[in-house]
């Protein structure tokens, strides 16, 4: 760990001291600046003028400028999605092939007889290339010309939480940086007043997936860049809201009172941190308005609502992807969305239902809206959950499918990626990737470098290791979706 | 008797030191001193390290550089290795010189070395380090190579396997400038003189006395404890003050902080439903140890092996929850087999951490890359560990409340037990101290003994560790799990760091008692003691001046930062094991020297030459930890509850912050009672959602050891320190507080009043009194006019304000005493 000790500061600020002169309280802005984003104490360089990221970020032209990562927590079933079988539907009750299972890791099924599940449900062609969506995602199937479905996906981790920090962090070890801060600290954030990464949870499905707040963490990475979340309920960001209710002048007296005692004292200490610790307050005061602000959905108009199937303040994750593009058009870099309904051992018919019904119509909302606003070009959309699942059946209260990591879709959408296409295969019975497979670190490398990073030139000191979101092992940009 | 060797390195070092011309004396320059410490690391080139030191130390010039940039590809990895070529070891970056054939490094002979050749090359294609590798070499650091070529290619043994050797206190012309200098001012005054620079002039008596309290203590000083040294500021005084504050059961407390997240304590497992399971009586013990001051070895010893000892105290047991710290899941659908392997490295990191200051832990899928680590010592460590009875959950776990993770005990905690032992002492008193019994007596010995018999009901259950038929540890290929094609291993001991023989000498597996050994035994007894003490007086070092002698605190490896102070770092150790492992005896060395008494300011000399403070030329500043924070702000509020608590304190929290744990659903209640104001070290623990106070402060999950935390300045932190309840409700009592004091009959003596509790000084006339006087002129103004506004203060919080005369006016204090409450100064050690 690297902490952000005041050394750091100092040394940075010395730097900045000549650059700027002894300016005293005109540090200010430039502290500012470093608070925002550009997180040049841990940088090798400075900054190049008027950026906040990395210097020398991003490496390449950008593809897209921020990301919306859809998460649908728990793993939906490939299967049931986008990845039709017929020798599914063949075998279907039958002993699953040994030659499938034998030697692979098995969750919930340990030590019970395998049986192939056939498809609980019909898929059709959709859009100029036929892509397959089933009936579970008729709206889905609107945008199949916008998106690309990735069938070939593999990850390591067969349960929920170390998956979801696999997804999150390109490793299963607690402590890691999320994406979403590896990017806010490789770009910066293009926000004066709200974080660059944000994370928002739906109410609505099934017993949800616990989630954790590592899912998050800036890790190893100053904590700047940590993934804030906003809440439904309550303050949207924690202690944003005065409690006491007092109006916005007695912020601004209590904060001004603040900075000018702080200022008084610093110019005898002499100590930069304080200018730093100023323009964290002067971003939390800022905050204070903004927040609310974006969280207030009476500026949209009823036939945006009804686009979205969205009713302001329910929690929903249709209110949540309209939020996400009132983020995106705020400048957050970073917005992860989790819908926690989708771990679907038994009643996989009833809960897909459920779970579909709540976020088919608002993702194509959010997209179609993103669209239409010229947003989606360099807007990029992931989808998909922590893991696939079983091509054998399950039956927890009804036929369900257990987890399964050898095989599973995803899809991606604008800036940057081939809207229409599906990229890779799994084999005859969906259980591996067979064709193009694409690992989480490709994922990761892939979204990198249509934010202009090239994955393995982003790195961070940690333990002696120079640490990366793809990790050690190979990974690489799918260059068969790139537009 | 076990054998300790330092096997390959010792002789490798040997080797080196006999070559003919290998100068190993410390002269350097001054630009060296300063800017050429880490050369991989922090921009050395600003600072004028261009220059080359006349004499170039392999482990402070040279190491660094080959570690970060060539031994990923070229060290003691042998399966990443790439053209058969070790850089690591004089004989791998020298083999092929005598067969005539290209050697990486002939020594004396830059000309001759293909190293120095490839790392000079304008060829893309043969230039090293590779340019696809993101590595790069600075002009300065290839002179440096080529220079300590030409010098003779000395290696040396990396300097924290090598142990700590007696120092002559050498000379200082700054130390013998201080009115009393001790050795540590010595060793500290020695790197100043080579500078050229002084020392800060001693801070005065008010930051010392606040410095004091926050590194021992962990609060602030009270203005009247600020005064009473101030009036006398004698060296008598202050080492009065030190013993005063060691000897406080607030020092345990502060400790324990810092133990805890080394040890990764938390009241939760950390995985999928996040349940809590049952550990609080362990940080009690870990309080209560560090306030008897339990020697280190021993402290270690009974965490690690407290189970094995003979015939084990109610107290060991408790210690050996240690074991069982780690993050579990109780997710259904775990692979039992998978999460043994993952619970078995989650051991190795955290011993290697806590204990080696070592990432081991690196060595779970292939050998180290930068040190000597090998996959056969990661699982030979996890051996150690294979009896602890740790799959038991995986059958009896469930989804409740705390959750079962047997082996669990029903104790008495280590506290508790301490005051009923006091109350048995009084009861023996009272029976012989008065042979014939009044009424008063009897009742007196009765209300003793019920209150005994009160304390001894109340058990709390509690994970310990129970020794169970060891589990086979195997090498896991590549760290894979499911792989069962590698051989099994027995406990042992990092191999180049010796062994505990155990096998080969017919004395049976070695045990979680004999690695405890281990670690604390001198190198003479055939342990690493020397090397552990470095360690920990490192840490020691790092809490009380901000700074590491290594900065990296949790990695003394080849990828750390060698130390600014060598020769210091080890008269410590050595002090601290020959102390008897006595933590507060270090801590006493330490704080009293001038080099601890420092101002933090620093002489502009200071800043300017030494901006990085790598000298120790001034004290360090910085915002002091989160729990740190909490304590302060209810300290000068008055509302801080000096009592320990056994199970888990809850404060308030935002509703709903619960929402995303489920198996089950989870609804915080925060505690109604005196629990709410009780000490942060006493904070429940959620891994996956730290209450949202300590994470905005940069506390750790502790899901992994923590040895440095961050401190950041975020807007996060901002808005906690404004809207958190328990800090309006802290300005309020604060407020209420000061309105009842009825010395202080006008506005100016409150705010002063007010603003010295809080940073133990008087503001300043022209400059401070007056914001705040008008703050609070704006609050009465807005609060009389909006009186419904004022009224709502009373709402938040649970504490009750004892002055009602008027809301407006309580109103507006607390609005002042907000401001105190936010400042900069207020939570900063200095």
């Amino acid at each position: 760990m690297i902490p952000e000790t005041s050394d750091n500061y100092f040394e940075k600020l010395m730097k900045r001291r000549t650059f700027l002169g002894h300016t005293g309280f005109g540090l200010g802005s430039a502290a500012l600046a470093s608070l925002m984003a550009g997180d040049s104490a841990m940088a090798a360089d400075e900054p190049a003028p008027g950026r906040m990221g990395l210097a020398g970020f991003p490496h390449h032209s950008q593809r897209a400028k921020r990301v919306i990562f859809l998460c649908m927590a728990g793993g939906p079933s490939h299967l049931e999605t986008f990845d039709f079988k017929q020798k599914l539907a063949d075998l279907h009750g039958q002993p699953m092939p040994e030659s499938f299972t034998r030697g692979q890791p098995i969750a919930q099924l340990q030590g019970q007889e395998l049986r192939v599940q056939g498809p609980m449900t019909e898929f059709r062609r959709y859009g100029r290339n036929g892509q397959t969506i089933s009936d579970f995602l008729p709206w889905h199937a609107k945008m199949a010309d916008d998106i690309c479905i990735i069938k070939s996906m593999v990850t390591e981790q067969i349960n929920h939480d170390p998956a979801h920090t696999f997804m999150n962090t390109g490793s299963a070890i607690s402590g890691r940086p999320s994406m979403g801060s590896w990017i806010n600290y490789g770009l910066g954030s293009e926000s004066d007043n709200l974080p660059g990464f944000v994370v928002m949870t739906s109410v609505g499905g099934r017993n949800p997936q616990p989630i954790a707040s590592r899912q998050w963490s800036s890790g190893f990475l100053p904590s700047r860049y940590q993934g804030v979340e906003f809440n439904n309920t309550g303050d949207p960001v924690h202690y944003v809201r005065n409690p006491w209710g007092l109006d916005r002048s007695m912020d601004r007296s209590l904060t001004d009172a603040i900075r000018t005692l702080d200022g008084v004292r610093n110019r005898k200490v002499l100590n930069p941190e304080i200018e730093t610790r100023i323009a964290a307050y002067e971003m939390a005061f800022r905050m204070q308005a903004s927040v609310p602000e974006l969280m207030d959905l009476s500026d949209e108009p009823q036939h945006i609502l009804d686009m979205y199937g969205a009713t302001p303040g329910d929690g929903s994750y249709a209110s949540n992807c309209l939020l996400a593009r009132r983020l995106a058009e705020r400048g957050v870099r970073f917005i992860h969305l989790y819908h926690r309904g989708w771990d679907h051992h038994g009643g996989l018919v009833q809960y897909m239902n459920t779970c579909c019904g709540l976020t088919d119509k608002p993702t194509w909302a959010l997209l179609t809206d993103l669209k239409q606003r010229g947003m989606l070009d360099d807007t990029l959309i992931i989808w998909g959950g922590e893991f696939g699942r079983t091509p054998m059946f399950q039956g927890k209260g009804g036929a369900g499918r257990d987890h399964h990591i050898k095989g599973f879709s995803m899809w991606m959408a604008g800036g940057g990626v081939q809207g229409g296409i599906s990229y890779g295969n799994t084999d005859e019975l969906g259980y591996h990737a067979v064709e193009n497979p694409v690992h989480v670190r490709d994922l990761h490398a892939t979204m990198l470098h249509l934010l202009g990073i090239d994955h393995r030139r982003f790195s961070f000191p940690f333990q002696g290791l120079d640490m990366r979101l793809t990790g050690v092992e190979p990974a690489h940009p799918v260059s068969g979706i790139l537009a | 008797m076990i054998q300790f060797l330092f096997r390959n390195f010792r002789a490798r070092a040997c080797h080196a030191h006999g070559r003919p011309g290998a100068a190993m004396a410390l002269t350097v320059t001054v630009a060296a001193v300063i800017g050429g410490l880490a050369p991989g690391r922090a921009g050395a080139a600003d600072d004028g390290a261009s220059q080359t030191p006349a004499t170039i130390d392999f482990n402070r010039d040279i190491r660094p550089i080959l570690s970060d940039n060539c031994f990923f590809c070229h060290g003691p990895d042998r399966s990443e290795r790439k053209a058969d070529l070790r850089l690591d070891t004089l004989e791998g970056a020298t083999a092929n010189s005598d067969s005539g054939g290209t050697a990486a490094i002939v020594p004396g002979n830059p000309e001759a070395s293909e190293m120095i050749a490839r790392i000079f090359t304008q060829d893309e294609d043969d230039v090293m380090p590779p340019p696809d590798s993101g590595k790069s070499l600075t002009a300065e650091q290839k002179d440096l190579l080529r220079t300590w070529v030409k010098q003779g290619a000395v290696y040396a043994t990396h300097w924290a396997w090598e142990p700590p050797q007696p120092r002559a206190v050498p000379e200082s012309r700054a130390a013998a400038e201080l009115p009393s200098a001790t050795a540590i001012d010595r060793f500290v005054g020695r790197k100043l003189d080579e500078a050229g620079l002084n020392f800060s002039d001693r801070a005065d008596p008010v930051t010392l006395v606040r410095r004091l309290y926050f590194d021992l203590t962990g609060l602030p000083p009270s203005p009247s404890a600020v005064d009473a040294f101030a009036a006398a500021p004698d060296e008598q005084a202050w080492m009065s003050l030190v013993g005063e504050l060691l000897s406080s059961p607030a020092y345990g407390e502060r400790m324990a902080t810092w133990w805890l997240d080394l040890v990764r304590y938390a009241d939760t497992v950390g995985y999928h439903g996040d349940q809590d399971h049952n550990i609080a009586a362990y940080r009690d013990y870990v309080i209560d140890a560090f306030n008897r001051n339990m020697p280190l070895d021993r402290f270690s010893a009974e965490q690690l092996a407290g189970d094995l000892m003979p015939e084990p105290t109610t107290a060991q047991k408790i210690a050996t929850g240690y074991n069982r710290l780690l993050q579990t899941t109780h997710e259904g659908g775990l692979q039992p087999k998978e999460y043994l392997a993952i619970y078995a490295a989650d051991r190795v990191r955290n011993v290697s951490s806590v204990w080696l200051g070592s990432t081991l832990g690196c060595a779970q899928c292939h050998d180290h890359k930068y040190d000597p680590y090998t996959m056969k010592d990661f699982y030979s460590m996890a051996a150690f560990f294979a009896d602890v009875d740790e799959a038991r959950h995986f059958r009896e776990g469930t989804n409740s409340l705390p959750t079962k993770r047997p082996p669990e005990m029903d104790v008495i905690p280590v506290s508790r037990q301490r005051r009923i032992d006091t109350l048995q002492d009084q009861l023996k008193r009272i029976l012989n101290g008065s042979p014939k019994s009044t009424a008063g007596t009897d009742r007196r010995a009765a209300e003793i003994e019920a209150a005994i018999e009160e304390l001894r009901s109340q058990k709390v259950r509690t994970m310990v560790t129970e020794s169970v038929e060891p589990r086979v540890m195997r090498i896991l290929p590549r760290g894979n799990w499911l792989d069962e094609s590698g051989p099994v291993v027995t406990p042992e001991v990092p191999e180049f760091l010796g062994s505990l023989n155990k096998t080969e000498a017919g004395a049976g597996r070695a045990s979680r008692l004999d690695l405890a050994g281990w670690l604390f035994a001198p190198g003479k007894e055939g342990g690493i003691g020397e090397l552990t003490a470095r360690v920990f007086a490192n840490r020691i070092w790092y809490m009380l001046t901000g700074r590491g002698i290594s900065e990296s605190l949790e990695d003394f490896g080849g990828q750390g930062s060698p130390p600014t102070h060598p020769e210091l770092l080890d008269f410590l150790a050595l002090e601290f094991m020959e102390s008897g492992w006595d933590i507060r005896h270090l801590i006493r060395t330490i704080v009293q020297s001038h080099t601890y008494r420092q101002d933090s300011v620093g002489s502009g000399e200071s800043r300017q030459t030494d901006p990085l403070n790598r000298l120790f030329s001034r004290q360090s500043r910085y915002r002091v930890p989160a729990e740190m924070i909490r304590d302060t702000a209810l300290e000068v509020s008055g509302l801080l509850v000096h009592e320990p608590a056994v199970t888990s304190i809850r404060p308030y929290q935002p509703d709903g912050y619960y929402r995303h744990l489920n198996f089950p659903e989870r609804t915080y209640q925060h505690d109604t009672d005196r629990n709410q104001w009780k000490r942060a070290v006493y904070m429940h623990w959620q891994r996956m959602f730290l209450h949202p106070m300590l994470k905005a402060f940069d506390a750790p999950t502790r899901e992994e050891c923590t040895a440095r935390r961050p401190r950041s300045n975020t807007p996060l932190a901002s808005l906690t320190l404004l809207n958190d309840p328990a800090f309006i409700e802290a300005a309020r009592h604060f407020a209420g507080r000061t309105l009842l004091n009825q010395r202080l009959h006008n506005d100016r003596l409150k705010i002063t009043w007010m603003f010295r509790q809080a940073v133990s000084r008087s503001p300043d006339p022209e400059t401070e009194l007056p914001v705040l006087t008008q703050l609070l002129a704006d609050a009465r103004e807005y609060f009389l006019a909006h009186p419904g506004k004022a009224e709502k203060i009373t709402d938040i919080g649970l504490s009750r304000s004892e002055w009602h005369q008027s809301p407006a006016e309580l109103a507006a204090w607390t609005q002042t005493a907000r401001a105190i409450l936010n400042l900069n100064e207020t939570y900063q050690r200095n």
